[in-house]
């Protein structure tokens, strides 16, 4: 088998929370390199999605391979090196407000430091270059010594894209990211997630309600429906009907 | 996007500080400007550190500190705890006297509401705005002294402990158990009285104004304009005063008043440690329904069930509360005409007489400065102690998801010390330290730091549960260790509110100092229990002013430490 190497390859993976059904028999194989946008409503199953590709969900049925690994089998150290490879930016950023930007950032360190460095860095930021770096790129460079809670929104966003940025991992996953962003905001930042993948071979997936997100800079589209993927291709096999059929209200009980 | 507000703490004695603490929150000037308060906190932090390190080189400094003899005794109360006196004599008098301390408790706080509510209205701006005059800026001209005037009339009840209280009643109405009750009500009818303004002023003023305008009169106007509105939070209050004033009325018994505490003192004396476990585990029992009751009324008064039908649970709390109220009067047999009898005036007359003016003791004013900054030592020695303490403690008790049974277990094992470390009230806990430790301020700091330990490793534990969990996830999703993930996404977000719990316990403990001094151990209540036993009022006088005086002192620095964290 040639092309680029498998980050993640699910095969009917069904995943169930007591009596709810949030994903039913999925299969997806994700490639290096590749920039995926997920759609579906809300309540289609795009976050439990995305916590089975980053191993914080575990499948009820199904087989589930990260970077050639099945996360359940791994012993807890072995998990944590399989785990740092995987970055994931969440809807509710999950930053700490009193900590400085810069320790924000260097908390995507945590997974190559040891403990001791960790603590050494609260008091006198470690590889601040690294950070610093991250933090021009998503275009705050400025704000590194200030406190998290006093940026704004929009602010915050990028800090937390800065410090996936510095944990460097093979695969981004970002959920509903810019649901809280303007239209303009939103595609600055969803441009800065899929040039992430650029050049690194990084796996991108970024899931994201706003059909018209989905579009540029993505190679492909997966859509999500009452926990099934009825849909995958590239960006343009969108078209309006299919879209429509995505969406429909779903008849299904709750 | 900012990070979601942080989840409201509950359980009883998070309740209780919380309310203290949301009361200074919306009153106390949150609008400090970020970028100033960041800008002062160095300073602030320099202070605290020499503070704290004076403080307990002031308090452990000295020769002989450790009394080794005392180390049985020490071992032989604890060992007691395994075998408490349970026989059918004594716990019948445990019975008894958990219903005089809770009588006692009861009728004191229903004493401060009185007080609460009458010198509430009279120390609202509200009240002093409504004034004749016609425009309202002169009718707040004319009511603006008298305002000013009723809120320092409070400041001095206030500023002295109910156990003093205790014992200048105590002179003058004999053993009666009204003094106990009136040493409860006079300074929290007091505190109550100035939070009660306080909630007063905050309503919004439309409806009242209003009223006024159409000529309802003054009382009618706050009757109907005011009171309605604020009364949630008003009763909310009196509440979290009656899970005080059970602890409160612990105390009193210590010095003489009847009750559990009284018992505890009797039980010590004679050396009879297994009965001391019995009566504080009536203790804990009595104190921790009330705090399990309170949590209840708050809850219901926070969500209020629908309208148009009654809340079982305050109308049941209504009906206690009365039922409380008489069997409390019928139980202490109380006769309110022992205030008026000659004995009593006279005895009163000849106290003021003497108290006043007032009169440095012998050793000057020396000695005065010299208690005065022994007591500020014990209670900074003591908090820092317990704050420190009360972090590593709550770290190891924290409820956390996906602990290991071994780790619960060690858990439950903590959170039960820390129960009993608060249960024994400081002055018990000065009179065990005194078996292994000379009298000086370092029994006294070590007692109070032991109780408020327990207070605040609990307190601190519940903020640990309760802080929001997605960061503390997220970092472990990433693959960092668990102590990496709780150093980065944990500590920073625990350390300004634990600093905060602490500040705000050292301003309640500068008032608990004159308790473990009146058993000895140092610092001015100590000057305060042996003035009292020479009748040398006068001196007396003195000291209880340099105590207010410290209380307000440690308030200002309280407040300013506060909003430095913030």
């Amino acid at each position: 088998m040639t092309g680029p190497p498998a980050l993640a390859v699910l095969g009917g993976v069904t995943v169930r929370f007591g009596s709810r059904t949030a994903l039913e028999g999925v299969d997806l194989r994700l490639v290096a390199g590749e920039r995926v946008a997920v759609i579906g409503s809300s309540g289609a199953g795009k976050t439990t999605l995305l916590g089975v590709l980053n191993g914080s969900v575990a499948p009820t049925v199904g087989t589930v391979r990260l970077l050639g690994e099945d996360p359940a089998a791994l012993g807890a150290r072995a998990r944590r090196e399989l785990q740092r490879q995987i970055g994931t930016v969440y809807q509710q950023l999950h930053l700490v407000g009193p900590l400085r930007v810069i320790h924000n950032v260097n908390a995507g360190r945590l997974g190559h430091w040891s403990l001791a460095r960790a603590a050494a860095s609260l008091l006198r930021p470690r590889e601040a270059e690294g950070a610093l770096d991250a933090l021009a790129r998503m275009g705050i460079g400025d704000r590194a010594h200030d406190r998290t809670e006093r940026l704004s929104g929009g602010q915050q966003q990028r800090v937390a894209l800065a410090r996936v940025l510095v944990q460097d991992p093979r695969l981004v996953l970002a959920d509903e990211p810019v649901s809280a962003l303007d239209p303009l905001r939103a595609r600055e930042v969803v441009d800065l997630l899929t040039g992430m993948a650029a050049g690194s071979g990084r796996g991108v997936v970024v899931s994201v309600h706003r059909i018209e997100l989905a579009g540029a800079g993505f190679d492909r589209v997966v859509g999500l429906r009452a926990g099934r993927v009825v849909l995958d291709g590239p960006p343009g096999a969108l078209t309006p009907e299919r879209v429509a059929e995505l969406y429909a209200l779903d008849p299904a009980p709750r | 996007m900012s990070p979601p507000p942080p989840p409201a703490v509950g359980g009883p004695d998070v309740g209780v500080l919380e309310h203290e603490a949301l009361l200074e929150g919306h009153r106390g000037g949150g609008g400090v400007p970020a970028e100033r308060s960041r800008s002062r906190r160095g300073p602030w932090l320099v202070a605290t550190a020499v503070a704290v390190g004076a403080s307990v080189a002031a308090v452990v400094g000295g020769t002989d500190v450790v009394n080794a003899a005392g180390w049985p005794q020490l071992r032989r109360f604890l060992a007691a705890a395994a075998e408490p006196d349970l026989s059918g004599s004594f716990l019948a008098l445990t019975a008894r006297a958990t219903l005089t301390t809770l009588a006692y408790a009861v009728l004191g706080t229903l004493g401060s509401l009185v007080i609460g509510i009458v010198g509430g209205v009279a120390a609202s701006e509200a009240w002093w705005r409504a004034t004749g005059a016609p425009a309202p800026a002169q009718r707040w001209q004319r009511g603006r002294g008298w305002w000013l005037a009723s809120r320092v009339g409070l400041a001095v009840p206030r500023g002295i402990h109910e156990a003093v209280w205790g014992l200048l009643l105590l002179a003058v109405l004999g053993l009666d158990p009204l003094v106990a009750v009136l040493a409860i009500a006079l300074p929290y009818g007091a505190v109550t009285a100035k939070v009660f303004a306080e909630i007063l002023d905050d309503q919004p003023p439309e409806v009242h104004e209003a009223l006024l305008a159409a000529g309802a009169g003054r009382a009618r106007s706050v009757l109907y304009g005011l009171l309605p509105r604020a009364l949630p939070e008003m009763i909310s209050y009196g509440f979290y005063r009656f899970e005080c004033s059970i602890r409160a009325a612990a105390i009193l018994g210590i010095v003489g008043a009847g009750g559990l505490g009284f018992e505890l003192a009797l039980s010590f004396q004679s050396l009879r440690y297994e009965q001391m476990w019995t009566l504080l585990a009536a203790l804990v029992v009595t104190s921790g329904a009330a705090d399990w009751w309170g949590a209840r009324v708050r809850a219901r008064l926070r969500d209020p069930v629908p309208a148009r039908r009654r809340d079982p649970v305050l109308s049941a709390s209504l009906v206690a509360v009365v039922g409380l109220g008489v069997l409390s009067w019928t139980h202490l047999a109380l006769d309110v005409g022992v205030l008026w009898s000659s004995r009593a005036v006279e005895l009163g007359t000849d106290l003021l007489g003497r108290a006043w003016p007032p009169r440095l003791g012998p050793g000057g004013w020396g000695e005065l400065v010299g208690l005065s900054l022994e007591t500020v030592a014990m209670s900074v020695a003591a908090m820092a102690l317990a704050a420190g303490g009360g972090a590593v403690a709550a770290v190891a008790v924290a409820r956390r998801p996906g602990t290991g049974p071994l780790r619960r277990l060690a858990g439950g094992l903590g959170r039960g010390v820390l129960l009993v470390c608060r249960a024994v009230p400081p002055p018990v806990g000065a009179l065990l330290v005194l078996f292994v430790l000379y009298p000086g301020p370092l029994p006294g700091a070590v007692a109070l730091a032991v109780y408020n330990l327990g207070i605040l490793g609990r307190l601190m534990a519940e903020s640990l549960e309760n802080l929001d969990e997605g960061p503390r996830r997220a970092l472990r999703h990433q693959g960092a260790t668990g102590s990496a993930a709780f150093l980065y996404a944990e500590v920073p977000r625990a350390a300004a509110r634990f600093a905060a719990y602490g500040v705000y316990r050292w301003e309640v403990t500068i008032r608990e100092t004159v308790v473990v001094g009146l058993v000895g151990a140092g610092g001015l209540g100590r000057a305060v229990a042996e003035q009292l036993a020479a009748f040398d009022y006068a001196a007396l006088t003195t000291t209880l002013a340099a105590l207010v005086v410290l209380t307000v002192l440690v308030d200002l620095a309280g407040s300013g430490l506060r909003r430095a964290i913030r």
